[in-house]
């Protein structure tokens, strides 16, 4: 059965012609637009994050209670802007190649430090699972000896992250600076979080846990490390960078873009691998912020970041706003009842997550949520995850209005296969 | 962090001005509800049989546990609908498992003696890890399990996944028969708007179904050239890692049959990749550390990734739809 489809192809003729008549929502004033909030998004990720370098400097040069605090504080606020620029990272690909090494979780933490005995050893999957670099100054990694003696950064990440090729040794960025300050959470199912003591960073007879000059010195090598790429990721999406030119380069491209990057992160990301997983595991380490009892902030700035890029509408740490033409304007002019539903969709599903965080922050923690058999912790979560899931669908029709569509391609070392034997 | 190998998106404008419109009809009538059929028969006589004989030494119960899994295997791609509501296919499949947490959360139950095997119901709610068929795989071939000091607890529990293991795949059944499969057969209403909805769906369900398969089934034994990963290879415990390979293949060729209105070019792709695997004779991937052996498979990768590539690019726009977003995206 053959069927004319002329009304797309029209469709996308009419938006060409609507964009030029209005004079604001041309597909290139959108993904300047788009450019811009990366840019300003990752421009506060660095500026938070460079106050938690201060933090964590007066809290190695000072050890205490009060500056271990304030090294956590300023870690949970660096955590705000950063987890909204995830809406950038799938279809950027200089994004997503980059984001392993800011935010890579989840992480087998006994490569970093001590851990608790019910962690367990080294594992089938992972050799290096408890490791505890900063115990030991030498040791063999993929059969080869390893000095550690100077923890730098440039050993994070050469030699640890990723180390024998397994994902979840996870040596630098967010999670791994988490871990450094909060220590594991303990408390399986019941609230609270880590419990690292401030002594973990005192000097001589002071010190606790064990080697913590070592211990300073990763936390302050992870952190460095972490203002170094997120300074280079800043330079991207500034005038003349590499991942503003890319997204400009093709409109149809640059659009697509977008909407891959929204419609990734809804589903199989944060839907999917951060959400959904956990509630049907019940596992308290299923959590993204597992250290800190950050979660619910995790995955509410997700949903935010996803909703600011499709209204092209971006509020920043210091309050002001980013904002200027936006696919929401594309699709309005082509379909208004399609641009309405995709608002209502992304705001019911701000409002679900929203409900999780309300929860969270008052007391029902997000491993509480987990835990096997709490029904209300289950629909609270999986609130957020079928608004999700029902925004993406959106995004699809979307995508089909906007005549722009959706290829996967592989790999080079999975579409030459003969490549990798030359 | 990529638990997958690396999907760069790229995206294109492509806009068919004259399309082919699938009939949905067919793909549910002779392809997902014989199918669902098929699974919830056979796990009805896997649960039976543990009923009757619990023991991993059952002739009849690892028969059964065959039969079933290869059932599930043939449905594996259809991740939408009645499979996806209430967890059910998670529940019944929850692979790849990087974390070890089904060992874990299994060994946590029987260490606990934890009393939720005793009605199935209640089974529903412990952790995915601890249900379906790769639960059960452990609990009938791995050393670990099968020499078990509480041999009564651990009837208990085959029985328990067991019986769930048939609950869901009845469930998912009918879901399908009580109205899912009239929403998808007749679009024009809330969840297929279109019939290209519905095309889009079955679409992303053909593509989702061989990428698993590349990069899942394949990719996380094949590992990298210098760490081969064969101790990954999905269900070995059993034997069955190829076998998965190729009956998904044969499902995926079958509604690719329906989907591609029996395109030349598909169709061979699919013949192409489905001799390579039956050629391959390493049923577990034991042999991945030979270059020769590594070869052979990657080559068989090649091919499955080869029939997605048609697919998008000569079947896709043909029907006026691409693939949508689905669950390998991210990480």
């Amino acid at each position: 059965m053959k069927t004319f489809t002329l009304a797309t192809s029209a469709i996308a003729l009419c938006i060409g012609t609507a964009a030029m008549a209005d004079g604001h929502a041309t597909k290139a004033a959108v993904l300047n637009n788009y450019a811009d909030i990366a840019e300003a998004n990752y421009t506060d990720s660095l500026t938070t994050a460079q106050r938690m370098q201060t933090t964590i400097e007066t809290l190695l040069a000072q050890p205490s209670a009060e500056t271990l605090e304030a090294a956590k504080s300023a870690w949970l606020a660096a955590r705000v802007p950063y987890q909204q620029t995830e809406a950038f990272r799938f279809g950027n690909a200089i994004v997503d190649d980059w984001e392993g090494k800011v935010n890579a979780w989840p992480l087998d933490e006994g490569l970093i430090d001590y851990v608790d005995a019910s962690y367990g050893g080294a594992t089938d999957e992972n050799e290096a699972a408890a490791l505890n670099v900063i115990a030991n100054a030498s040791f063999t990694l993929s059969g080869e000896t390893v000095d550690a003696s100077n923890i730098t950064p440039a050993l994070l990440e050469e030699t640890l992250q990723e180390a024998d090729g397994v994902e979840a040794n996870v040596a630098t960025g967010y999670h791994a600076i988490e871990f450094l300050l909060w220590g594991q959470d303990l408390n399986g199912h019941g609230s609270g979080a880590g419990k690292r003591p401030w002594t973990d960073y005192a000097a001589g007879d002071a010190c606790t846990g064990g080697n913590c000059d070592r211990r300073g010195a990763y936390l302050k090598a992870a952190t460095d490390l972490l203002i170094s790429d997120l300074e280079w990721i800043v330079a991207q999406w500034a005038e003349g960078g590499e991942a503003r030119a890319a997204v400009i380069a093709d409109e149809d491209a640059g659009i697509a873009s977008i909407l891959t990057g929204m419609g990734s992160l809804s589903y199989g990301e944060t839907a999917g691998e951060r959400m959904r997983l956990g509630v049907m595991l019940n596992d308290p380490e299923e959590e993204h912020s597992c250290f800190a009892d950050n979660t619910h902030n995790d995955h509410f700035y997700n949903g935010v970041g996803i909703q600011s890029v499709y209204l092209g509408s971006y509020t920043g740490i210091d309050g002001r706003v980013v904002e200027g033409p936006s696919v929401s304007d594309l699709v309005a002019a082509t379909d208004a009842d399609l641009d309405a539903e995709m608002k209502s969709k992304l705001s019911a599903a701000v409002f679900a997550l929203g409900r999780i965080k309300t929860a969270a922050e008052a007391g029902f923690s997000y491993d509480m949520m987990l835990e096997r058999g709490n029904e209300a912790g289950e629909a609270l979560i999986m609130g957020g995850v079928n608004g999700l899931i029902d925004q993406t669908r959106s995004i699809e029709r979307v995508v089909a209005v906007l005549g722009t569509s959706i290829e996967v391609e592989g790999s080079d070392s999975l579409d030459d296969p003969e490549a990798v034997f030359q | 962090m990529m638990r997958f190998f690396l999907i760069t998106m790229s995206l294109f404008l492509a806009i068919p001005v004259v399309a082919d419109t699938l009939d949905m009809k067919p793909i549910v009538e002779s392809h997902v509800l014989p199918r669902y059929q098929t699974l919830a028969d056979e796990t009805t006589e896997l649960a039976m049989a543990a009923d009757t004989d619990c023991s991993p030494e059952s002739p009849p119960l690892i028969q059964t546990y065959h039969d079933a899994f290869d059932a599930w295997v043939g449905v594996s791609h259809l991740r939408f609908g009645p499979s996806e509501q209430d967890d059910r296919a998670f529940a019944l499949a929850f692979w790849p498992d990087p974390r070890g947490s089904t060992p874990k959360s299994l060994a946590a139950l029987i260490e606990d003696e934890d009393p939720v095997v005793r009605h199935v119901q209640d089974f529903a709610a412990v952790s995915i890890a601890a249900r379906g068929f790769y639960a059960l795989e452990f609990l009938l071939f791995d050393p670990q399990f099968v020499v078990s000091q509480k041999e009564a607890y651990l009837c208990a529990l085959v029985k328990a996944v067991t019986r769930d293991i048939a609950l869901s795949s009845a469930a998912i059944l009918n879901g399908w028969r009580s109205g899912y499969g009239d929403l998808m057969a007749t679009p024009g209403n809330d969840t297929y708007r279109t019939p290209t909805e519905a095309a889009q769906q079955v679409f992303t369900a053909l593509s989702t179904g061989l990428e698993f398969t590349s990069q899942a089934r394949l990719g996380r034994p094949l590992g990298s050239f210098d760490r081969p990963r064969p101790n990954r290879a999905e269900a070995r415990r059993s034997e069955r890692s190829l076998r998965h390979v190729i009956l998904s293949l044969e499902a995926l060729r079958h509604l690719a049959t329906l989907v591609s209105l029996d395109d030349p070019a598909v169709a061979q792709a699919f013949d192409t990749a489905i001799k390579k695997a039956e050629g391959l004779d390493d049923p577990v991937f034991a042999r991945l550390a030979d270059p020769q052996g590594r070869f052979r498979v990657e080559v068989l990768q090649q091919s499955i990734d080869n029939i997605r590539e048609i697919l998008a690019v000569e079947v896709g726009p043909k029907l006026g739809i691409a693939a949508g977003f689905n669950s390998l995206d991210g990480d």
